[in-house]
């Protein structure tokens, strides 16, 4: 395995792009990522805060710090992970990361790695999805994701910008991608508007550490109020209609009861 | 001097009859409370040596030459191996010897639990070992798994079965005025050492040398001895510093055995270390268990009838450990039975985990009293001291030594608050306090020999080849030969953890290491100072005795140590002691009382664990600091237990899938509460020569029940399973909810 690190995003020539490596470097250990090229891309990815711009580049824990960045962002991002993993992951690899379904992890055969069928439907599924979770179950596991989409924040690449609702897929028969970056497409900065208030809440199996059982970001911005969740679909998932519109397993009941306390209370945080 | 008895010989909770070599301990008992070193607060002699990465943990070996291991094992939970090809294996890069089944114990082609050992391989670097095995070529015919337990009862698919019965249970369920019936269920856990399991093996003429990580040294060489034919004196076993075992560490281990054959083919040392992912995997867990109880008791509360139906999960091989002992052996009741069936399963096997049973069976046995006082209407604590017993309820044996009644008296204070605890209470937050009661083994017991060696510079050494599991031994037993000794604490030091330099000792289980190893080493000060002090009268006459490092005359005369010693030159002074026997007749064991307060977010389902006090009895206290250490370790333990780990399988196919350390959840930093703790601090006076109990495994006993019970007094809601999670809460509550509503008296 080779690693490179160029200086410019002009010398980019394919490989598989590296960051923080809190993400990567365990995918590439247990054979669920393939790379014989990786790319440093520290020094062409930007990093830091500019009002409402967050580089790709950027540590959670400086943004967990910085007063600019609305509360909901702030606080996912100060509830993912340990201190270390937040001083290592960047924005953009949380936003990128795979999900913590221990099928897909364990490389069963499952839809996510073109399979024909969801081992965690039939199987153990207590952090699995209560929606979008028929052809596959599995949780997207980014707070992050659930504030930016909450928070309608723009997704800015080495080849174009779009709302981050837009960075999503479900999978499907045909395409079982989460994501919709082309091969060769890097994030390089998020556009995240200001709020008038903003939250993050988030149930875990424990403190502090843990993935998200229920995410619920909530942001107002004008007269619009806006909520998404994590860990509950394959995907981050914005809320459109109700929460009583959710599928939930019979082991994810639970969540969808989580989900609609920490909604209502998001809401009145929102005031 | 030394004699042979014919004795009772317990390991957690498993007891075997067997002839003992025991020497007699003639020793004075030491008064009651803190002494001059034992009972005083003392920091880990190896702690500087361990913060800066001194201290040599197996993990640190590196030998010269030395080769990496990696083991090819079942990727199903049961199979069998119809065709293994290792050939591109040994030829591929690096590899320097291949090992396969039919040629070592333990690797095997009929697999019944995934992970199970089939071959090895040790190349120059472990990346290439691993390498190698993915070359193998493996053809299996996967079987269809047994993982239910319940099942395997009903077919009979049982490694052990275990009945008791005292008294009549109908009849005391007849004279009961209250009867509560519940399940229980436990779910396995995972020992999650720092130190995974591993060995660095050498071959050294015909001697074969091994590092493990072990809490059994002399173990270890016995087994390896036996596998390998080897007189045991060709062994030499190795520890040093172990990242931990808490009981899955007792037995050499197919790694130790993979390790020194691939040493014996490729004529260099080699290292066979588990992953953290094969830990997960294969490398022991607390059996879960299921528990289906009833208890009777009269309006008063004197328990008339207690029975359990005990299913432990055993997993395809092991031992049923003792999940019934705390219904048979808390409480003065009259009419007792229980049943417990060890399933046989298609899961990794058990491995004995930080008293195990007593555990998971206390969970399940001071729930169902709290339930019972809940349905008396009669307060908890007071339901448990009506039950108290004053001698082993099972054959009315006296204990050695129980101060159960002081716990609760102590207790009171905890128990106490919890009026306070409730008060504090909102819409959406319940607060609550519950308690549980503890029982578990931990007197130890010979043999156990130690040696205290004095040199000129008025130094002593304690040489035994035990091992520090990480409790603190190397502290315990320096401060115990100090006290003896009458010397400060900074002129002993005690080396440890090597067959090849010191007596024996017994196995770090069962609480075990303080209480053998302790009157060893005392015995082995008291022997060396009778020759300091003889010395000493022949030097100046008369009667002289040591204080601070200083003979004192009997006129108050003072004169430094190293004066008299000074005169040996290189000439050693050498003590030797040995474990005398445990009381005859007489039960030894630890009892304790935790008191636990929660908050309970009824809305998410988060259970927090705000406050626990433990009061444990373990007879006399070496080292407050290392034992409030074990205290808070037991409890962070137990509250991982209670609320957050659960190894989890795949339902169909046996899988393990909970492998690394995001998926299944150790308790964080965050997850602790205040953790209180008081010991009784009474010497026990039929118990050796120090009055010692053990004290690793009591304070997690009671955890889990304490919990539960606290979560039911704040929400009404009985929680049964472990481990309480959100889902588990919740489903609790709307238990809880459902109940209220039918028993609510109909509107008028």
């Amino acid at each position: 395995m080779k690693l490179l690190r160029p200086s410019s995003l002009d010398e980019l020539d394919g490989g598989v792009p590296l960051a923080g490596g809190t993400e990567v470097v365990p995918l590439l250990r247990d054979g669920l990522l393939a790379a014989d090229v990786l790319v440093d891309v520290g020094a062409v990815v930007p990093a830091g805060i500019d009002g409402t711009r967050v580089g790709a580049g950027t540590t959670l824990a400086a943004i967990a710090a910085d007063a600019q960045v609305p509360a909901a962002l702030r606080e996912a991002c100060t509830l993912a992970a340990s201190p270390q993993l937040r001083n290592m992951g960047t924005v953009a690899g949380n936003l990128l990361q795979a999900t913590r379904c221990w099928y897909w992890r364990l490389d069963y055969p499952c839809r996510l790695h073109g399979g024909d069928r969801c081992h965690a439907r039939d199987g153990e599924h207590r952090e699995h999805a209560i929606f979008a979770n028929d052809f596959c179950a599995s949780a997207h596991p980014s707070d992050v994701a659930a504030a930016l989409l909450a928070l309608d924040a723009a997704v800015h690449t080495n080849r174009r910008a779009f709302p981050i609702a837009e960075l999503y897929r479900l999978p499907t028969e045909d395409d079982r991608r989460t994501t919709t970056l082309e091969v060769g497409e890097l994030i390089l900065e998020l556009e995240v508007p200001a709020a008038d208030s903003s939250c993050y809440l988030k149930a875990m199996d424990r403190k502090r550490w843990a993935f998200p059982l229920v995410g619920v970001a909530a942001a107002r911005i004008g007269g619009t109020a806006r909520v998404a969740l994590a860990g509950v679909a394959p995907v981050p998932w914005l809320l459109e209609g109700s929460l009583d519109d959710a599928t939930p397993l019979p082991g994810t009941a639970y969540k969808l009861e989580i989900a609609k306390a920490l909604h209502r209370r998001a809401l009145t945080t929102l005031g | 001097m030394a004699r042979l008895i014919r004795t009772e010989k317990e390991v957690e909770g498993r007891y075997e009859e067997v002839w003992l070599l025991v020497d007699e301990d003639s020793l004075d008992r030491w008064p009651a409370g803190p002494l001059t070193v034992v009972g005083r607060a003392a920091a880990r002699l190896d702690g500087p040596a361990r913060a800066r990465g001194e201290a040599t943990f197996t993990a640190d070996v590196r030998l010269p030459g030395m080769l990496h291991a990696a083991v090819l094992r079942s990727p199903f939970a049961r199979a069998r191996l119809r065709r293994l090809d290792l050939d591109a294996a040994r030829t591929a890069p690096g590899v320097r010897a291949v090992v396969g089944p039919d040629e070592l114990g333990g690797l095997t082609r009929e697999c019944g639990f995934e992970g199970a050992p089939v071959a090895a391989v040790c190349a120059d670097t472990y990346e290439q070992a691993r390498s190698a095995l993915a070359d193998a070529r493996v053809e299996w015919d996967v079987l269809e798994p047994l993982l239910d337990a319940d099942e395997a009862v009903s077919r009979g698919e049982l490694l052990s079965t275990r009945e008791y019965e005292r008294g009549d249970v109908a009849r005391g369920l007849a004279e009961a005025d209250s009867v509560v019936e519940s399940t229980y269920r436990t779910q396995s856990v995972l020992h999650n050492a720092l130190e995974t399991h591993q060995s660095v093996c050498r071959w050294v003429g015909d001697t074969l040398e091994v590092y493990t990580s072990t809490q059994y040294v002399w173990g270890v060489r016995a087994e390896v001895a036996e596998a390998f034919h080897l007189p045991a004196d060709r062994v030499r076993v190795v520890c040093e510093y172990m990242g931990g075992g808490f009981g899955a560490k007792n037995g050499a281990g197919d790694y130790t055995l993979v390790a020194a054959e691939l040493a014996r083919r490729a004529g260099r040392p080699v290292r066979c270390a588990l992953t953290r992912r094969e830990e997960h995997l294969c490398a022991g867990n607390r059996n879960a268990t299921v528990q289906r109880l009833v208890a009777g008791a009269r309006a008063d509360g004197t328990l008339t009838a207690l029975a359990g139906d005990y299913v432990n999960a055993v997993g395809f091989s092991g031992w049923t450990a003792m999940t019934e002992g705390p219904m048979q052996m808390l409480y003065a009741c009259p009419n007792v039975r229980t049943a417990t069936y060890g399933a046989k399963l298609n899961l990794p096997p058990m491995k004995a985990f930080r008293a195990p049973g007593f555990v998971e069976g206390t969970f399940g046995l001071e729930c169902l009293l709290d339930e019972l006082a809940a349905k008396l209407d009669l307060d908890p604590l007071e339901l448990r001291r009506r039950n108290h017993t004053a001698a082993d309820p099972r054959d009315e044996r006296s204990y050695s030594s129980k101060h159960l009644a002081e716990c609760y008296r102590r207790a009171e204070r905890h128990w106490q608050r919890r009026h306070d605890v409730r008060a504090r209470s909102t819409e959406s937050v319940k607060r609550g306090v519950g308690m549980a009661s503890q029982i578990w083994f931990g007197g130890g017991g010979p043999p156990s020999y130690a040696w205290v060696r004095v040199g000129a510079d008025a130094r002593a050494t304690v040489v035994t080849a035990t091992q520090d599991i990480g409790t603190g031994t190397r502290t315990t037993l320096a401060q115990i030969a100090a006290e003896e000794l009458g010397f400060p604490l900074d002129r002993v030091s005690v080396t440890l953890g090597d067959t090849a330099h010191g007596p024996y000792s017994t196995l770090s289980a069962g609480s075990s290491t303080t209480p053998s190893m302790g009157p060893a080493a005392r015995a082995a000060a008291a022997d060396a100072k009778r020759q300091i002090l003889d010395l000493a009268t022949q030097r100046y006459g008369g009667e002289l005795r040591i204080e601070h490092g200083e003979l004192v005359a009997g006129d108050g005369t003072r004169r430094p140590l190293d004066e008299l010693l000074g005169l040996l030159g290189e000439g050693q002074i050498l003590g030797t002691g040995a474990r005398g026997p445990n009381p005859t007749g007489l039960e030894v064991l630890t009892f304790g009382v935790q008191v636990a307060e929660v908050a309970v977010d009824v809305e998410t389902g988060e259970v927090s664990v705000e406050r626990i006090a433990a009061i444990h009895d373990v007879g006399r206290v070496i080292n407050p600091l290392a034992a409030s250490s074990q205290v808070e370790g037991g409890i962070i333990q137990g509250i991982g237990h209670t609320l957050s780990e659960q190894r989890l399988v795949d339902p169909a196919d046996g899988r393990v899938l909970t492998r690394t350390l995001d998926a299944y959840k150790l308790p964080t930093i965050a997850d602790v509460p205040e953790i209180v703790c008081e010991l009784i601090d009474v010497p026990d006076e039929q118990l050796t020569n120090l009055g010692s109990k053990g004290l690793g495994e009591p304070p997690i006993v009671p955890v889990a029940a304490a919990i539960a019970n606290a979560i039911r007094d704040a929400t009404g809601a009985d929680v049964r399973s472990l481990p309480i999670t959100r889902g588990e809460m919740l489903l609790a509550l709307a238990e809880a909810r459902e109940r209220e509503k039918r028993e609510a008296p109909a509107a008028v």
